[in-house]
């Protein structure tokens, strides 16, 4: 299977080769180049199928391709390359095959739901599309830290593009702005990390013996050499490091306080949000984490702190998500807090709970947003909940693979989200038992899924059920089969995805059907090191259980059924009536501070426009008064005194004569004293 | 009484205080260009007389083109008189001060 | 012969130039400046130098004639290309072939003038970045003032005179200064009779300047460091002494701006790298804390600047301020990264800076108005030049895969484990100008070239002309080649590196 390998560094070209065409061609082409982006994210696609059962054959792809540059650690550690190189493995493998599939399917949809439209700018879309998906691509087989990096930055500028693909508007370039300029904050102190990481260890691949993890972890027995600065211990070092790379995780993965980017990127067009919230840009922060959760493994305290932000996040969004009325707001606060979710998981050392939630989210809210987007086209561009209503008959396509993803984000059994979810529930609860910290995450995350089960429905119930509440909702538009395959294809996945790794059957039964967690764990092949096992020998937490194994797994299992029911049944009563209405006046004062969104854009563009914006423009007074002031003053000052020297030249001649003599005179008399004449 | 070399001196003394004080005092600047020749001669007279005393003929040679330098700029003192005559209807030396700055 | 070759090709020309006719001179420059870059090109891939032109390195190109002889010390010309200065010499080159061609749109007056002084600068800064002998180093970097001048004399915006007198007293000041300092050192050095650079640094490695007036060596020489380090300060600019280059940017006409910022600013941290950094390795860790601390808020105050300004070319004026502090910041780190990330990024920048000039300038043909607050929407009637200053901005945000990105990483990677006090805080610091500098000009361009099309001049917008965009798509092409490739020239600069951070010995 060796050969299929070369074939690796193809699977990011395709899209970058649509990208070129569709920006130089697009114009030109049928369908202003989505056939091109089609056919590439095909190729992808296959592709990484092919490597997918290349690594389930037991062979894993680890190469340099090119070096970026070499030379001299500064901190003298040694020589250091930057490198890029693919990395293929069963993690690297999985992410391949669900960015190229979603890229592809939304490339699919775009057909229906852009083209149909008359759009102008398709070349442009298209052509953001294919770039995105080059660097998501790029990203996720990245082999070290520094070209994660670069295409995580490459991300971001994308989701700048395409976020703002209307520009003519005034909200989708403020919106565009905002989504960048946030995540490049925290890529802020990513880029800090990066850069710490490599003058620590002289190294920044992810793999092999010579990983920055194997680094840290041979600095941390006392084994391996590493530079610290001002002498801090490796281990708080090792904290800091992950905690400032975590940073641009947290901004890219919305997590609080850095996820106030998110709900504005709806201004983009819904095929957007679906790539953006499903496979790439706001995948890409927790991929990140689960590509060097080894080096988290090693400091606890940067494993909590994902944890209690993953599991704070979740409830957070989810009660934001309760009282909005746009269809695309209440996904994109659930997608906050199903990647709280993700990142609760992976905090509690639940690696293989995390990755399995991320792949299941990737279906059932790609399959969302494309339903949505399937939504929209039907209500005419109506995007207000409170004006459909009643589509369910209409649309019936629409209706059951919205359904399929929205039981999915809600977590019922037996849909695809509740294996995964009730999976990081159960690891955060196994362990916070033993830790406090983690049992207060534990608490908040399972308190979201009711409030979850609670918005997804309201949404489903006032989106397709009860009576027709506008003109346009009673007579819908018809959507083609661009939009339909895709759904019908995610429905299906959302459904049967759990499949994947059914971990309580497994264990209250015993049988062996946790096929991701061998999957990830080498049972295939596997880099050294990159297994789930050789994670788990690194973390330092203890599990406790509640009465037996068993008891403790239909309890999670059990009580977030629960919740996840009583929040769906709560808007059944509420809202599947003829003609529901909203309650929100119920909540009485906290109403005002869950639809500001607890005034979290209020206090960051205050630090933006408040504080900073100010201060510079004071900065610039400052400038233009003082440094500048000083600056003219010396030649104003230097000006006056000429011109006040100049009355010297009064233009009599005998002036200057009687000054000559009388220069003369004293010249005479000073060398005479200095000669001694007069002693 | 031989004339010493003090007696020299002397009168060239006195003709360059004469020139020194016309340039001083007039604003005629015909007058003043001739004040400025007194003082010029006095100069001549103290290099003759210094070359007699030191009995070396560089002095003298010096004292002609001394000469000739005065009368070139005789030329040119006059050509300027001219030149603010014309300008300034007026050969007051203190009149054209607006060409100062 | 190769140096002396390109600066004849550019003299003659410039003196081609000015006599021709005003009808031609355009398309004659182009032409004229096209064998220089060829030339500069040819000598890139034939580059066959090594170490540093200071210390004992192998030259390539390299030419030296006795010239003049003042009492027992003698100046030559002496020319010869590292690492370090081939790069600034190709970058020179090509940006004034660009600049020329984006200033057939603009320049309608004294054409062959504006041409021939373009050609003569050019003249001046390989010149500059040639010379191996102080006296003729001097006299190339004195002289590339006048051109400017002149250019931004005569065809500037309505403050022209105030901006050309300011840049023109303000830079000579300080060379004054400099000069001045250097004359100093040169005398309280034992054994040299030469201003050749290689000699003087040779010296200054092996034990320094004596006692002079009664000031003692290691004092001189750091008095001598401090009045270079301000002289060539002024030219960078670092903050405080940066106010010349907003109001010399703002008036110059376009091109003149493209090689302001593109060149003439490297000429100050060439110069201080030359001659600082390199022959004062004791002064560098000394003064390393304060020096920091200047690049520090070199980079955040000119963001902050940056970030008040309504008027493009101010915006970019400051932000090359902040850029020049990351160049600060890599020099002080004085490791291989840091250092030759500093390098990188003279040439980065001038790419990226010449670029945003240049995209700035051709809306401006349209809109007649550089200020965001009157324009908005852009992008709507001119997309391709739109397109580029999109690119520009975000190269110069630092975007991965172009070359901004490697040179920041570069100097942040080289700073942030230096060996000088509070190395990774003064490097976490300076790194926030990568999000500054993000808010500023998505800002602008959020402002300007997105939303709805609005225009308050009257002027009619169509797209622009071709020979407007290609120059735009050359430098795009190269900052995107250099993002993707740096070794193309960061193997070089490390090469010509690595002799400063050994302290010369080879």
């Amino acid at each position: 299977m060796e050969g299929v390998f070369s074939y690796a560094p193809a699977i990011a070209a395709f899209p970058l080769v649509a990208f070129v065409i569709a920006l130089a061609f697009g114009k030109y082409m049928p369908k202003k180049g989505a056939f091109a982006g089609i056919f590439a994210t095909l190729g992808s696609l296959v592709l990484s199928v092919l490597m997918l059962v290349a690594v389930a054959s037991g062979e894993v792809y680890h190469e340099t391709l090119y070096e970026w540059a070499i030379g001299e650690t500064p901190s003298g550690i040694g020589g250091i390359e930057f490198t890029f190189g693919i990395l293929i493995d069963p993690l690297s493998a999985l992410m391949l095959v669900i960015v190229s599939l979603i890229a592809f399917l939304v490339h699919v949809f775009s057909l229906g739901y852009m083209n149909a439209e008359g759009e102008t700018g398709l070349p442009r879309y298209y052509a953001g599309l294919g770039l995105f998906t080059f660097s998501m691509l790029a990203f996720v087989f990245a082999d070290n830290l520094l070209m994660a990096f670069m295409f995580f930055e490459l991300v971001g500028l994308c989701s700048f593009l395409l976020i703002g693909f209307w520009f003519r508007t005034r909200s989708a370039p403020s919106a565009a702005k905002k989504a960048f300029l946030v995540t490049r904050f925290g890529d802020y102190f990513f880029l800090i990390g990066v850069v710490a990481i490599a003058a620590t260890f002289g190294t920044l691949q992810f793999a092999g013996d010579g990983s920055f993890v194997a680094a840290a972890e041979a600095a941390m027995d006392g084994t391996g050499e590493a530079w610290t600065p001002a002498g801090i211990g490796i281990e708080s070092w090792v904290t800091v490091t992950g905690l400032l790379v975590l940073g641009g995780v947290i901004g890219k993965s919305a997590q609080f306080p850095l996820h106030t980017w998110l709900p504005d990127a709806m201004e983009g067009p819904t095929t957007v949000s679906a790539l953006i919230h499903a496979a790439t840009m706001v995948a890409a922060g927790v991929y990140l984490v689960a590509r060097m959760f080894g080096y988290y493994a090693l400091s606890p305290t940067a494993l909590a702190i994902i944890a209690f932000v993953g599991g704070f996040t979740a409830l957070f969004a989810a009660t934001m998500g309760v009282v909005k009325d746009d269809i695309k707001q209440v996904l994109a606060y659930s997608t906050i807090s199903q990647y709280g979710y993700m990142m609760l998981g992976l905090g509690v050392g639940g690696y293989v709970a995390g990755v399995f939630h991320l792949m299941n989210h990737a279906f059932f809210k790609a399959l969302l947003f494309l339903g949505a987007g399937s939504v929209i086209v039907i209500m005419h561009h109506e995007q207000d909940m409170w004006k459909m209503g009643g589509l369910k008959d209409k649309a019936p396509v629409t209706y059951y693979t919205f359904l399929a993803g929205a039981l999915a984000l809600a977590g019922i059994i037996p849909f695809s989200g509740f294996w995964s979810k009730d999976e990081i529930l159960f690891d955060a609860m196994i362990v916070g038992l033993e830790e406090p910290v983690i049992l207060a995450a534990y608490v908040m995350g399972l308190l979201a899924v009711f409030f979850t089960g609670f918005y997804t429905f309201r949404m489903v119930f006032l989106t397709f059920h009860g009576e027709p509440r506008s003109e346009t909702a009673e007579d819908p538009h018809p959507v083609g089969w661009s939009i339909k395959a895709p759904l019908i294809v995610l429905g299906v996945l959302a459904l049967v995805a759990g499949i994947a790794n059914l971990a309580p059957v497994a264990k209250l039964t015993g049988l062996d059907i946790t096929f991701l967690q061998g999957w990830l764990d080498g049972e295939y092949g596997a880099v050294e090191g990159l297994t789930y096992g050789a994670y788990s020998d690194l973390l330092a937490y203890e599990t406790g259980v509640i009465g037996s194994e068993q008891l403790t797994v239909l309890l999670a299992a059990g009580l977030s059924l629960l919740l996840a029911f009583s929040g769906a049944g709560l808007a059944w009563k509420l809202y599947n009536v003829p003609e529901p209405v909203a309650h929100k006046e119920r909540l009485g004062s906290v109403r005002e501070t869950i639809e500001a969104n607890y005034y979290q854009d209020e206090y960051q563009v205050w630090l933006a426009e408040g504080l900073t914006l100010p201060f510079a423009r004071a900065a610039d007074r400052f400038d233009q008064t003082v440094i500048d002031g000083l600056v003219d003053g010396v030649s104003t000052g230097s000006r006056s005194a000429g011109s006040r020297m100049r009355r010297l030249q009064t233009g009599i001649v005998t002036n200057y004569a009687a000054l000559l003599v009388a220069g003369f005179i004293a010249l005479l008399v000073v060398l005479g004293f200095l000669g001694g004449w007069f002693l | 009484m031989s004339v010493g070399i003090e007696h020299y001196v002397l009168l060239s003394m006195g003709l360059f205080c004469i020139g020194l004080f016309g340039i001083l005092t007039r604003r005629n600047a015909l007058m003043f260009l001739m004040s400025v020749e007194l003082m010029l001669n006095a100069a001549n007279i103290n290099l003759i007389a210094f070359a007699l005393y030191h009995g070396d003929l560089t002095g003298q040679v010096f004292a002609l083109f001394v000469m000739a330098l005065a009368a070139a700029e005789v030329a040119v003192g006059l050509g300027i008189i001219l030149v603010l005559y014309r300008n300034f209807r007026d050969v007051d030396v203190t009149v054209p001060t607006t060409m100062r700055w | 012969m190769m140096i002396e070759a390109l600066i004849a090709v550019a003299l003659v020309g410039a003196l081609v130039t000015f006599l021709a006719p005003n009808r031609i001179a355009g398309k004659l420059a182009f032409a004229i400046s096209l064998v220089p870059a060829a030339l500069s090109l040819w000598m890139f891939s034939a580059f066959d130098g090594a170490g540093n032109a200071l210390l004992e390195g192998d030259l390539a190109f390299e030419s030296q004639v006795e010239w003049l002889q003042l009492s027992e010390y003698s100046i030559s010309w002496f020319v010869g290309l590292d690492g370090i200065s081939l790069p600034l010499v190709v970058l020179t080159t090509i940006l004034t072939t660009l600049a020329i061609v984006s200033s057939w749109t603009p320049i309608d007056e004294r054409e062959s003038q504006f041409y021939g002084l373009l050609l003569f600068i050019e003249a001046n800064l390989i010149g500059v970045f040639a010379a191996l002998d102080f006296f003729v180093w001097f006299i190339f970097w004195e002289a590339v003032l006048i051109p400017m001048y002149l250019l931004i004399g005569i065809w500037g915006g309505p403050r022209r005179k105030y901006a050309a007198i300011k840049f023109f007293v303000y830079t000579n000041v300080a060379s004054l200064l400099m000069f001045g300092a250097f004359i100093a050192l040169v005398f309280a050095l034992p054994e040299v009779t030469t201003f050749a650079l290689p000699d003087v640094a040779t010296a200054m490695l092996n034990g320094g300047p004596e006692a002079m007036f009664g000031v003692a060596g290691t004092t001189l020489a750091s008095i001598v460091f401090v009045a270079m380090f301000i002289g060539f300060a002024v030219k960078v600019p670092i903050v405080p002494f940066h106010t010349w280059l907003p109001d010399a940017h703002v008036e110059a006409p376009t091109p003149a701006s493209v090689l302001l910022a593109g060149v003439l600013l490297k000429m100050g941290t060439y110069a201080l790298l030359r001659f600082n950094f390199t022959m004062f390795p004791d002064q560098v860790e000394a003064y390393a804390v304060p020096i920091a601390a200047i690049a520090v808020i070199s980079v955040i105050y000119g963001a902050l600047l940056a970030l008040a300004q309504t008027d493009l070319k101010r915006i970019v004026a400051y932000s090359s301020v902040s850029s020049m502090g990351y160049v600060i910041l890599g020099l002080i780190a004085y490791t291989q990264f840091g250092v030759g990330g500093a390098t990188f990024q003279m040439v980065s920048h001038g790419l990226i800076s010449g670029l945003m000039f240049m995209a700035v300038g051709v809306i401006y043909n349209a809109t007649h108005t550089r200020m965001v607050t009157d324009m908005s929407g852009m992008a709507d009637r001119m997309p391709v030049a739109v397109g580029i200053l999109v690119a520009g901005a975000f190269g110069y945000m630092g975007l991965p895969l172009m070359s901004g990105f490697a040179a920041e990483y570069f100097i942040f990677f080289g700073s942030f484990g230096a060996d000088f006090p509070y190395a990774p805080i003064f490097t976490a610091l300076a790194m926030f100008g990568i999000v500054l500098v993000a808010g500023y000009l998505l800002f602008a361009m959020q402002r300007a070239v997105f939303g709805p099309y609005n225009l308050e001049t009257d002027y009619e917008v169509s797209t622009a002309p071709l020979h407007d965009i290609a120059p735009m798509f050359v430098l795009l092409g190269l900052i995107i080649a250099l993002g993707v490739a740096p070794d193309l020239i960061f193997e070089m600069i490390t090469d010509a590196v690595d002799p400063i951070l050994d302290g010369g010995e080879l």
